[in-house]
């Protein structure tokens, strides 16, 4: 990730570090900046030394890797701002914790923060409270950046995610047939994420070109992974090479990101209202707890699933407080469930899950 | 503790606390609206409501804790599939109303016609009772309260104060009842003054030796979190406090011989107050203030009483929505956390890392740092689980606990 925001700050642009998931990131395109969504930040150096001066070994991976990337000398130091949105209760307290640690280092980044409603909209109108808070956000960018929104610019970069999630929907289609693998998916993923969106279409275009429609393997059970990362390439070869194919993903990272198509619109408080409040459900997103179920299920008859791996991420309790009711529903529906765990130093060792990914394929196999 | 060595105001809770269970089971099975609230939604509106009655699951989880029998309810939530680094008063909760509310002191909570979350404290909360909303199918009312980093904005309390409305009428919709605002403002007549008792209470740890324990100020809080809004809850405190304020005149204290005063930061650990409790006495060290009980009928950055002034019940209740510790961020815990050092005299504080409560410990060992380099308070971190005493080592808490009260003395001494 440290060498992409180098070759962003080699553009010229200021560059933006954002958290969580689903940050307005056309809105920052459309103002000239480089929005970097700070995830799975794991192998920017696999430490968390500094991080571990400032969060118990309970906190997540993501925290404790996003927080030592953006303490660091070496990688924080390249970012103009850092942006985030309310999410979970850990992430919600890491502004003062990275900036206290900033200012220890005798640095500081401006820090811009957006509170998204999370209340059902049936029970709660949100939206004059988001509008607010998307036209706080222009101001305080327009401000700190020396921009000024244009409504044509802010359409154009509409557009370009739009094509983005798009391409992405494809190259998960060609997954789900056998096209394309989930382990090359997920490094073009890897290798696209943190670029500018017009550089991530120009590696999933040849991607999807080259790609022929075959339809291998569907003679394997069919599997979804579910969980906020993707699972390392140790543990998705060892799904693979047990007979098992990655027919769909309900990944927050990938299929919860570009699974949602906004109306295309001018002005960007309509917009984010779309965006967010008919968002792709996310354990994140508290008020899209009633339709994340009815999504799995919908999900595993599209595709055809006959098993669902929740990639658990350990410690993040809102995937966790989850589990046990869609383990309940899918397996009322016939879909096998298997939860793997993954801590913050586990990913070097997850052959380990072997053993029980090989005993789910043989389930899967013979149910 | 035996009933013959409790306080007057320590019977006076077992009898109210007794009395708000068999009520609260009593009303509902007569047919009155039972609405589940996360501790800090504002329990005074359901007052303006003829038959309504509210349980909070948190706080009969601490129950359960406290009476021993946490992890054998922590245990029946695990067996069916949630994981042992959740909250344990989810645990506990969803463990006993799994198995029907066997094994609890109370036999369990009615079953509820609405459920109302919120997500200042935590927003598990709010996944935690959509386990319950799927579960019974029991409608879920989301609080959102924006965490604030500064003084609560007055975008915010507005944006909470029309959730309050929307509260107001999903219970009429839902309950066939009307709301009645001058019971809902009388109940919060009777909040307020039951807190400035709760203050007057709290503050004899101002007192050398102190008057109070910490401790003593977990197990007082219960009425807080489940009789908000009663003419008992103002009596009760009213009780104490006058108890409290006649033994300090009478040179009655917990810890005479009191040679640390300690302030503790986190949830109660509410399997061990008496053992805790009465080992550090022998050492001559009291906790005397806790982040967790000083910070109710405050807002956030300030430890100091907010009263409500007699006008909008709607604003002054949205406007302590931030007050508990873990809907506002450090810098405010800071400024209240040094308030109360500097007004207590503290010697050395007691950062209780809780797995279980993640809001409330991500900050500590920034907190910690600053404590110490800037007001150079001793401090340690001691681990713990306020409801899972599988997850509680008393001889490392113990052994930490006395490097603190070494490093105490090493400070007078230097």
């Amino acid at each position: 990730m440290i060498e992409k925001i180098k070759a962003l700050k080699g553009q010229g642009k200021p560059v933006i570090g954002c958290f969580p998931l689903y940050p307005p990131l056309e809105l920052f395109h459309s103002l000239g900046l480089n929005p970097v969504v700070l995830w799975r930040l794991k192998g920017e150096g696999g430490q968390t030394g500094e991080s571990d001066r400032h969060l118990q070994n309970y906190t997540c991976s993501v925290a404790r890797h996003m927080t030592e990337f953006l303490l660091s000398e070496e990688s924080g130091a390249f970012l103009d701002g850092i942006f985030m949105y309310n999410a979970c209760d850990t992430l919600r307290n890491m502004p003062e914790i990275i900036e206290g640690g900033l200012e220890t280092a005798g640095r500081s980044v401006p820090f811009f923060n957006i509170h998204i409603p999370m209340v059902p909209p049936a029970q709660t109108d949100g939206d004059e409270y988001l509008k607010n808070e998307v036209n706080r956000l222009i101001e305080e960018l327009e401000a700190c950046f020396d921009r000024k929104f244009d409504s044509v610019a802010f359409q154009n970069s509409v557009a370009q995610f739009k094509r983005l999630r798009m391409l992405y929907l494809q190259a998960e289609a060609a997954v789900a047939n056998g096209g394309i693998g989930f382990r090359e998916f997920a490094g073009v993923f890897r290798k696209a994420a943190g670029m500018p969106v017009e550089q991530q279409q120009g590696i999933l275009e040849p991607l999807l070109s080259q790609y022929a429609e075959n339809s291998k393997n569907q003679d394997k059970a069919g599997i979804i992974l579910s969980g906020i990362l993707p699972p390392p390439d140790a543990m998705v070869e060892a799904m693979e090479s047990s007979g098992l194919r990655i027919v769909g993903n309900d990944i927050a990272a990938l299929h919860r990101s570009y699974a949602d198509m906004p109306q295309p619109g001018a002005e960007p408080a309509a917009y984010y209202r779309d965006f967010y409040f008919n968002h792709y459900p996310c354990p994140t997103l508290l008020y899209s707890g009633d339709r994340r179920v009815q999504a799995l299920l919908e999900r595993c008859q599209q595709t055809g699933a006959k098993g669902v791996v929740f990639i658990g991420e350990k410690f993040c309790e809102y995937e966790y407080f989850e589990f046990p009711y869609l383990e309940k529903k899918l397996g009322g529906q016939g879909v096998q469930t298997l939860l793997l765990e993954l801590a913050v130093d586990d990913e070097d060792h997850s052959a380990a899950h072997g053993a029980r990914i090989e005993a789910f394929a043989e389930m899967l196999s013979t149910s | 503790m035996s009933e013959a060595n409790k306080t007057d105001a320590g019977r006076h809770l077992s009898k109210i606390m007794q009395n708000a269970y068999m009520d609260l089971h009593t009303r509902a099975k007569e047919g009155a609206f039972v609405v589940w609230i996360a501790i800090n939604v504002p329990a005074e509106l359901f007052y303006g409501f003829e038959n309504l009655v509210y349980a909070v699951p948190e706080s009969h989880a601490a129950m359960n804790a406290g009476k021993g029998v946490g992890a054998v309810q922590c245990e029946k939530a695990e067996r069916i599939g949630y994981s042992m680094d959740l909250c344990s008063y989810a645990r506990i909760d969803i463990g006993c109303a799994a198995d029907g509310g066997r094994d609890s002191p109370s036999f369990g909570l009615p079953k509820p016609n609405l459920l109302v979350s919120n997500n200042n404290n935590c927003s598990l909360l709010v996944k935690w009772f959509d386990v319950h909303h799927r579960e019974m199918g029991v409608p879920h009312f989301i609080i959102d309260v924006p965490f604030c980093y500064g003084p609560q904005k007055e975008k915010d309390r507005n944006y909470i104060i029309r959730q309050f409305y929307d509260l107001i009428q999903t219970i009429e919709d839902l309950s066939g009842q009307r709301f009645d605002w001058d019971k809902a403002r009388q109940a919060l007549d009777y909040t307020n003054r039951g807190i400035v008792h709760w203050k007057r209470f709290l503050s004899h740890a101002r007192h050398r030796p102190s008057g109070i324990t910490a401790f003593d100020s977990f197990v007082q809080m219960a009425p807080f979190l489940i009789m908000r809004g009663t003419p008992e809850f103002e009596a009760h405190y009213k009780l104490l406090a006058d108890e409290t304020e006649q033994r300090v005149k009478a040179g009655d204290f917990p810890v005479p011989d009191e040679r640390y005063r300690l302030f503790w930061d986190n949830i109660a650990p509410w399997h061990q107050l008496r053992d805790m409790s009465s080992n550090l006495a022998d050492s001559g060290a009291n906790i005397i203030g806790a982040t967790y009980t000083s910070c109710i009928g405050t807002v956030e950055g300030s430890f100091d009483m907010y009263p409500y002034d007699g006008r909008d019940p709607m604003r002054y209740l949205a406007r302590t929505q931030n007050c508990y510790i873990c809907p506002h961020g450090m810098g405010l815990r800071r400024r209240a956390m040094r308030q109360a050092v500097e007004t207590l005299g503290i010697d050395g504080i007691v950062f209780a890392s809780n797995r279980s409560c993640k809001p409330y410990s991500v900050t500590q060992m920034d907190q910690q740092k600053f404590m110490s380099e800037h007001l150079g308070i001793p401090s340690v971190m001691v681990d713990v689980d306020h409801a899972d005493v599988r997850k509680y080592s008393k001889e490392s808490t113990f052994t930490r606990l006395e490097a603190l009260l070494e490093m105490i003395d090493a400070k007078r001494a230097a």
